[in-house]
């Protein structure tokens, strides 16, 4: 007997790549929209900072724009920098 | 009829005697009076009463009731002769007693002062005295020939009656026995009954007895005939008013036998003093309460049928809405439809979309007959209460919401209730085409119902029957004229009634989250199964459903289908990347890329371990994959998917559509051709239980075959002479015809994971407090573990049902009501 597939059509779930599950801003998990969007992935990005923390893009932004003086990571309290 | 001739010549001599004495005695009186003015011992009429009196209760009553007694063996006809004869001799008797008052006034008058007995009052004291006599000795078993003289002139009247009336089936002209009087047709006696009839009502009638003897049998009678009228007329037809018709019945046949037996032979009630007159009429009201009565009791054992075919049977229903009116039958309609919605529709034996479609019914008809609801929601809570009950009931309601085909009749219910919603989103340029077709048809449709639906919510009480006409007319007209950009008011319309309906079927629940869930594991299952990228027809349908649930419930559902759009995006794209079609490919591949927040739970107990060649092509398409999409990577869920395979083998040539579980268990054996059970699950990492059923296809295919217990070996090929009946096998099918297990967790599962939440407070209280009753542990969790974000409400009979499934796992034990931890 011989099998051929000839197409295969599967199923999978997308993630991001990111060393945590959960924005550290919402709390929402990264796979999942931050409180203000309602689609997640291209429409919610992630961004990452060098500090290597990563937040929903629209999170990180909202945070940056409350901050008066200094631009600090909320995690590590460092300075925020994107990665380029 | 000779003894009657006998007693009759004795009454004549009894009385002659009578007047002989009386006469005597007051001749001698007449004496002393001449004398002593003063005391005359005895008025003349008074002795006269006493002795009328004394024969009257001796002799004239009892031998009227002797007939009566031993009537029990009687036949009709006989019956029917003793009543008259019997009427008749006491008719002719009370006629004697007035001749001899008569003749006592003429030759003497009363000197008395106040004499008791005023001339013109003896007649009527004779009268009296007849008639209380013979209702104070009145016997057991007086009824039966009563019954029978006036079944059989009864008899002949309907049978005349019936010949009188258009016939609407072919009479038996062959007869030889009259319907009427059950004689011979040559010797009919109906006319003769007829004759005797009248005259006996009106001996009666002049004896003051008609009513007072004849008047419940007459009653129950009619009753009787009122009752087989009304059963014929209403009797499994529910499409036609009866009322008009029962009246109609009422005022002419009944009323005109009743008018004749008060006149004694006419039809007129024109000529009859007042006292009749005014009888007759309370005897018409009272028949026509009875009448009334029946045809409600009879609607109301028909209701649940009435409900069944609802709205075909509008005229029923408005019959019986006009007729509860007029009694109050309201707790036996209850109570009766309590019974039949329990025994006839909340049983096992039927369906859940037969439950679904009654119970919309039940909601439209009994709203109907009770506008402030009250009733509607006595019969229907039960039915939510089972429906909530029954582990498909969201599934159905949502299937029904969805299928499109007329499948069955909670779609067809459905559809006919959402014409122009559903087709608002649809394409364009099909909206521009077709409207030109239907403004016309609109436009006149328009002017006609715009003014009665303006204040519909009112209308409900005043004139339902139109506005329900008017609706149905409606919609039926609607449902008809194909997309269109809806003008608001139709908009309004179409969307009032068909939300109405969805929370109908929401309502079942009283919660919109469990319906909204089941939704999406239902789209779930609907986009998986498909595969094919096609999400015109859900979107469609997600749209109506926001209308009605709004955009945030059914948010996930959007991203749902959004997936699918991504998803052949990037299949595109990823076919068009050069790097990734330069390498060997395997075999075709592409992938539905799920956003895995946004569906239902996967069921998720094994992982299956796909052969090596595919993980190989897979893990090709996953790096594709993240050089488009940077930072993001898939998670490929194995078993879900569509394989298309070509096997060849000896002598088969075979294409087929399959899972990947039965993929790949067909390429192991495309190495190897002989596994077991064991081994199979072991490279698989899927349990025998699951395996064995997969392998079922297979071996239905005959491409394997169990050759021991759990040991199957590839059938390369088929042995000659089983080989026409397995070619024929593998024709029918063509794809996997097997059924689609829910790659979902049920909602029910869901739940139930939800509720995990609550175990930890539990055991935490119980280890505290020892034992609890179900309130408490109630309140307690609304207390401690409602708090903050995500938190889980658990109505008590949910916490029942939880706590029950932890007794059986042995987890919890239950006494005398209260819960306590096992002693460990
Ligand atoms: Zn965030
Ligand atoms: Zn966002
Ligand atoms: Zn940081």
């Amino acid at each position: 007997m011989k099998v051929t597939i000839k197409s295969w059509r599967g199923v999978a779930t997308w993630r991001w790549v990111a060393n945590d599950d959960n924005c550290g801003i919402c709390r929402m998990p990264f796979d999942a929209a931050c409180p203000d969007c309602k689609i997640p992935g291209d429409d919610c990005p992630l961004v990452w900072g060098q500090c290597s923390h990563c937040f929903h893009i629209h999170c990180i932004m909202k945070w940056l724009n409350s901050q008066q003086t200094s631009l600090l990571c909320p995690m590590c309290r460092q300075e925020w920098k994107f990665k380029e | 009829m000779e003894n009657a001739s006998g007693n009759a010549v004795k009454m004549d001599q009894c009385i002659d005697r009578i007047f002989r004495e009386v006469l005597e005695n007051i001749s001698s009186d007449n004496l002393m009076n001449s004398q002593t003015r003063n005391c005359l011992k005895m008025c003349p009429f008074s002795l006269l009463m006493m002795k009328i009196e004394k024969i009257v209760r001796i002799r004239v009553v009892p031998q009227f009731w002797s007939k009566f007694n031993n009537s029990i063996n009687k036949d009709s006809k006989e019956g029917f002769q003793d009543f008259t004869d019997s009427v008749d001799e006491l008719y002719e008797n009370s006629k004697k007693f007035i001749s001899v008052i008569d003749r006592l006034k003429e030759s003497i008058s009363c000197v008395h002062q106040n004499c008791e007995f005023k001339s013109d009052q003896l007649i009527k004291h004779v009268r009296h005295y007849i008639q209380g006599t013979i209702l104070s000795q009145i016997p057991l078993q007086h009824t039966i020939i009563i019954e029978q003289f006036y079944k059989t002139a009864f008899n002949v009247f309907c049978n005349i009656e019936a010949l009188q009336q258009p016939c609407d089936f072919p009479t038996n002209n062959e007869l030889i026995i009259c319907e009427g009087c059950k004689q011979e047709k040559k010797n009919c006696r109906c006319q003769v009954i007829v004759n005797i009839f009248h005259k006996t009502n009106e001996k009666l009638i002049d004896l003051g007895l008609l009513e007072r003897l004849s008047g419940s049998v007459l009653t129950s009678l009619i009753h009787i005939r009122i009752k087989n009228y009304v059963f014929s007329v209403s009797c499994n037809s529910f499409n036609q008013s009866q009322i008009g018709n029962l009246e109609h019945w009422l005022d002419t046949v009944v009323m005109n036998w009743l008018v004749r037996i008060y006149t004694g032979g006419s039809s007129k009630m024109a000529g009859l003093p007042d006292k009749f007159r005014n009888a007759i009429s309370t005897f018409k009201q009272k028949l026509s309460y009875f009448l009334y009565e029946t045809y409600t009791r009879v609607r109301i054992q028909q209701l649940f049928n009435i409900i069944l075919i609802f709205p075909d049977s509008q005229p029923a229903l408005d019959d019986l809405r006009v007729c509860l009116k007029k009694n109050d039958l309201r707790k036996y309609l209850i109570s009766n439809l309590q019974f039949n919605v329990k025994t006839r529709l909340l049983h096992p034996g039927v369906s859940t979309p037969d439950i679904l479609t009654t119970y919309i019914s039940a909601i439209k008809a009994l709203r109907q007959l009770d506008p402030t609801c009250t009733l509607l929601e006595i019969i229907t809570d039960p039915v939510k209460l089972y429906l909530r009950g029954r582990e498909d009931t969201v599934r159905c309601v949502v299937s029904g919401l969805l299928n499109e085909s007329n499948a069955n009749n909670l779609a067809n219910e459905i559809m006919r209730n959402k014409p122009i919603n559903q087709d608002l989103s649809s394409s364009n340029d099909t909206a521009q085409k077709d409207s030109n077709n239907s403004t016309q048809t609109k436009k006149e449709n328009w002017e006609n119902w715009q003014p009665d639906l303006i204040d519909s919510e009112n209308e409900f009480d005043l004139k339902p029957d139109l506005k329900s006409d008017l609706k149905s007319s409606l919609f039926g007209i609607y449902s008809k004229i194909t997309p269109c950009k809806a003008e608001p008011n139709s908009a309004v319309i179409s969307k009032n009634e068909n939300s109405d309906l969805i929370s109908m079927l929401v309502n079942v629940y009283g919660s919109q989250d469990l319906f909204v869930n089941e939704y999406r594991s239902l789209l779930a299952d609907r986009l998986l199964s498909q595969l094919d990228f096609q999400t015109e027809k859900e979107y469609r349908q997600l749209q109506l459903l926001k209308e009605r649930f709004g955009e945030q419930q059914l948010l996930s559902c959007e991203v749902m289908i959004k997936d699918l759009c991504d998803s052949q995006n990037i299949n595109n794209n990823i076919h068009n990347d050069q790097t990734y079609m330069s390498h060997f490919k395997a075999f075709d591949t592409s992938a539905l890329i799920l956003s895995a927040q946004f569906w239902p739970p996967f069921k998720e107990d094994w992982k299956l371990e796909l052969p090596a060649v595919v993980q190989q092509q897979l893990q090709k398409y996953v790096l594709a994959f993240e050089s488009f999409k940077a930072n993001r990577s898939i998670c490929w869920k194995t078993h879900i998917g569509n394989v298309n395979l070509e096997i060849e083998t000896q002598d088969r040539k075979l294409t087929l559509n399959v899972s990947p579980i039965h993929a790949t268990i067909i390429i192991h054996f495309q190495d190897k051709n002989e596994w077991s059970l064991d081994q199979l699950s072991e490279v698989m990492h899927v349990p025998t239980t699951v395996l064995r059923r997969k392998i079922g296809y297979w071996v239905s295919q005959s491409l394997l075959i169990e050759t021991s217990n759990d040991v199957f070996v590839l059938v390369d090929k088929l042995d000659p002479d089983n080989s026409k009946q397995f070619t024929d096998l593998t024709q029918n099918i063509l794809e996997d015809d097997e059924d689609i297990d829910s790659a979902m967790a049920s909602v029910s599962d869901q739940r139930e994971e939800e509720l995990q939440i609550f175990w930890s407070y539990i055991v935490g209280m119980l280890t505290n407090l020892d034992s609890m009753p179900l309130e408490r542990i109630h309140q307690m969790l609304k207390m401690f573990a409602s708090q903050g974000t995500g938190a889980v409400e658990c109505s008590l009979a949910e916490l029942r049902q939880f706590l029950d499934n932890k007794v059986k796992d042995h987890q919890l034990l239950y006494s005398s009501g209260l819960y306590k931890l096992p002693k460990s």
